[in-house]
């Protein structure tokens, strides 16, 4: 270490005479300090004792050390040594002769403070300590200033302090400001360390929170790609005992860590509430109470949920906020968007009626239903700008060929630039319809390998009010004869009822030479259908609609009734010679499966 | 379907058995609308139903706005099982007044 000869203050210093005896004392001291500072752990424990070393050294009164805050506008006594102990004590950074060193990196010697304009009586008039003298040195790193040591009132001699007692403390001060220097960095490298791990943790939950890789005859696959280690994206799939599938794709507003444990919140909710759920509107309804109820700081979620019955290949949808998912035929390349009703989770309580969230239902007839979040639409592709809607139709119509798995993997490829991270998170799922396998490749094996047709039971009776007992007395047997439990019963008798009372009101009008009412009875794997046709003339399916069952009035209500318990209800192109065929489709309870 | 109308202190006490559908609906609604022009507290005991449909509750809807109207006090008491399945599926659990019994409607005055 080179001592300085030359003092910041400006003095020369004078020719060296002094001992050699002292001199060797100096630079032993100077040593032992510095190699205690560059051995601690804790810089403050080591400060304290240096300052008392070097107080008792030059023979002076007291000593403290002085660090600027993290915000630079205060300095705070971090360390001390004297009569009077001012540990924690803060001055205003640009105030004293501390605060000059600090802002100049020199070093001061005030022989008498009563002449010096910067010195700040009030810490004396607080603490009862009267300062005579005053040498400060900064703890300066290069261009940076960490604080300064002072040390306080010479005991011995004439009192003050020499430009010899500067220079040592100087040398000292930029060993101290080493040390502190270095404590802080390996500080702050452990704590990142500590942050990253506990961010690895908390990836590998959120990742654990996903649902497992679907296998490949399963209808409906995601992705997720975090654009950093946490992500504030998600989806799930939940598979019902009577084979239907809930889905979810989801994106918090804003990323990282907040993001993630709102995420974390939100999928649970969705899991726990989608098993007492009816429909994707009722459940999204109550995500949105529950999140209202304990949400804050702004933040919200958009959600697309769904409610696949792969058998019929019908998805129930409820879309709040999220980006519009999009119904794809690949035999002829056209593409449907479902866009949102309503406005995302998290923001207003009760914005949904008893009956919650806008449902849509969607018929994939053969195509490909895909759910993706914006980390998708506004990736940054190879060319440089941004993929948009457009972009993700083109790679959708690319791929469409792929495997689901491959589909994805292939998708989000396309925009996940290598050894680059995304812009935002990236979440894309698809349903497949499988009962109609796209491409005109073969239905998959396995659960949804259905048994033919097999027919339970045709009856045909005059369309007549009398005649409705006959029907329910034979609904019934068909359901028995099918083990459905009676509650399943009573709902398939009351849809049976509802729809043959249509035929009489309104297809043959109450009259008393009414036509006849075929109903045939048939079990098609999981499902009962009901096939209930009339002789009258074909009516327009567009002029039957469920009433809006918030109004309170008679009428209209057995549209409503029907669609209620049955997964499907629907309006077919009559066979020749039947003026109508209206087409119930009922699930059968699992353990009757 | 069978019917039948009791005056207990003053109230109008209709009970239904059996199935209220398309046919039997019509008798349904005359007898509450019936009721409706003679007491001004109308219990339909709905204990004995076995089915009721979309007419059958339409019928019920309707007396219970005629009472509104007339100022009367309609409820529905002895739900079974049937009756409140399709009444929940129409949402009209919430828009009537059930009681568990006919006691209990006749104490709420």
């Amino acid at each position: 270490m080179q001592v300085q000869a030359k003092t910041q203050s400006g003095d020369t210093p004078e020719a060296d005479t002094k001992p050699q005896g002292e001199e060797r004392d100096h630079l032993l001291l100077i040593a032992e300090m510095t190699r205690e500072f560059a051995a601690a752990n804790d810089y403050k424990a080591v400060a304290h004792t240096t300052l008392e070393r070097i107080t008792k050294y030059m023979s002076a009164e007291a000593a403290s050390l002085f660090l600027l805050s993290d915000s630079g506008d205060t300095l705070v006594c971090v360390a001390c040594y004297g009569p009077v102990d001012i540990t924690g004590l803060s001055i205003p950074a640009a105030t004293g002769v501390v605060g000059r060193s600090v802002i100049s990196r020199k070093g001061l010697l005030v022989r008498d403070v009563s002449q010096d304009r910067d010195f700040g009586a009030a810490v004396d008039a607080k603490t009862g300590f009267t300062t005579r003298s005053l040498l400060v040195a900064p703890l300066a790193i290069g261009k940076e200033c960490l604080g300064a040591i002072e040390i306080i009132n010479r005991t011995t001699g004439d009192g003050l302090f020499s430009d010899e007692d500067m220079m040592l403390l100087e040398t000292l001060a930029r060993a101290a400001a080493l040390a502190i220097n270095n404590f802080r960095l390996t500080h702050k490298i452990v704590q990142q360390e500590r942050d990253r791990h506990e961010l690895e943790l908390a990836a590998e939950i959120q990742r654990d929170l996903l649902p497992q890789a679907s296998t490949r005859d399963f209808p409906i696959h995601g992705i997720n790609i975090p654009a950093r280690s946490v992500s504030g994206d998600f989806f799930d799939i939940i598979t019902l005992p009577d084979g239907r599938i809930w889905f979810n794709v989801a994106d918090v507003s804003g990323k990282g860590m907040n993001a993630a444990l709102l995420m974390a919140k939100t999928s649970s909710l969705f899991r726990c509430l989608a098993k007492s759920a009816e429909n994707p509107g009722q459940l999204l309804s109550a995500i949105n109470n529950e999140l209202c109820e304990t949400n804050s700081h702004g933040m919200f979620v958009t959600m697309v949920g769904g409610l696949f019955d792969p058998a019929i290949g019908m998805v129930r949808l409820a879309n709040a906020g999220h980006e519009p998912p999009l119904l794809f035929d690949a035999r002829t390349e056209r593409f449907t968007a479902v866009p949102a009703d309503a406005p995302p989770l998290g923001i207003a309580p009760d914005i949904a009626g008893a009956d919650g969230f806008p449902v849509r239902e969607i018929y994939l007839a053969g195509g490909t239903l895909y759910v993706f979040t914006d980390g998708l639409t506004e990736a940054t592709t190879f060319g440089g700008g941004m993929l948009g809607i457009d972009g993700v139709r083109a790679l959708i119509r690319d791929h469409a060929d792929q495997s689901p798995d491959l589909r994805l993997k292939n998708i989000a490829g396309a925009v996940k630039l290598p050894g680059q991270s995304l812009r935002d998170d990236l979440t894309l799922l698809v349903a497949e319809d499988m009962a109609i396998a796209p491409m005109g490749a073969k239905p998959p094996a396995g659960s949804l390998d259905t048994p033919a047709d097999e027919q339970i039971l045709r009856i045909r009776v005059p369309g007549r009010a009398d005649r409705l007992k006959l029907i329910r007395a034979a609904t019934e047997q068909a359901a028995k004869f099918v083990d459905a439990p009676e509650a399943w019963s009573f709902d398939l008798k009351m849809a049976v009822d509802e729809a043959c009372q249509n035929i009489v009101r309104h297809a043959y009008k109450n009259s008393a030479e009414a036509g006849d009412i075929v109903i045939d009875f048939r079990r098609r794997g999981g499902l009962l259908e009901v096939d209930i046709m009339d002789f009258a003339e074909t009516v327009d399916p567009e002029t039957i609609r469920p009433r809006d069952i918030t109004e309170v009035r008679p009428g209209g209500l057995g549209v409503h009734l029907i669609k209620s318990v049955c997964d499907e209800a629907k309006f077919l192109p009559p066979p020749p010679g039947v003026g109508n065929l209206f087409k119930l489709t009922k699930r059968l309870p699992p353990k009757v499966q | 379907m069978s019917y039948e109308v009791k005056n207990v202190n003053g109230a109008a006490i209709v009970a239904l058995t059996g199935d209220v559908d398309l046919q039997t609906s019509p008798q349904v609604r005359q007898k509450l609308l019936e009721s409706l022009e003679q007491y001004k507290r109308i219990v339909v005991d709905l204990s004995g139903v076995t089915y009721i449909e979309s007419s059958g509750v339409a019928s019920l809807v309707e007396a219970f706005q005629v009472s509104r109207k007339k100022g009367s006090a309609f409820s529905l008491a002895n739900v079974s099982s049937a009756a409140m399945r399709v009444l929940s599926l129409a949402r009209l659990d919430k828009v009537f007044t059930i009681h568990p019994s006919v006691e209990a409607a006749l104490a709420q005055g």
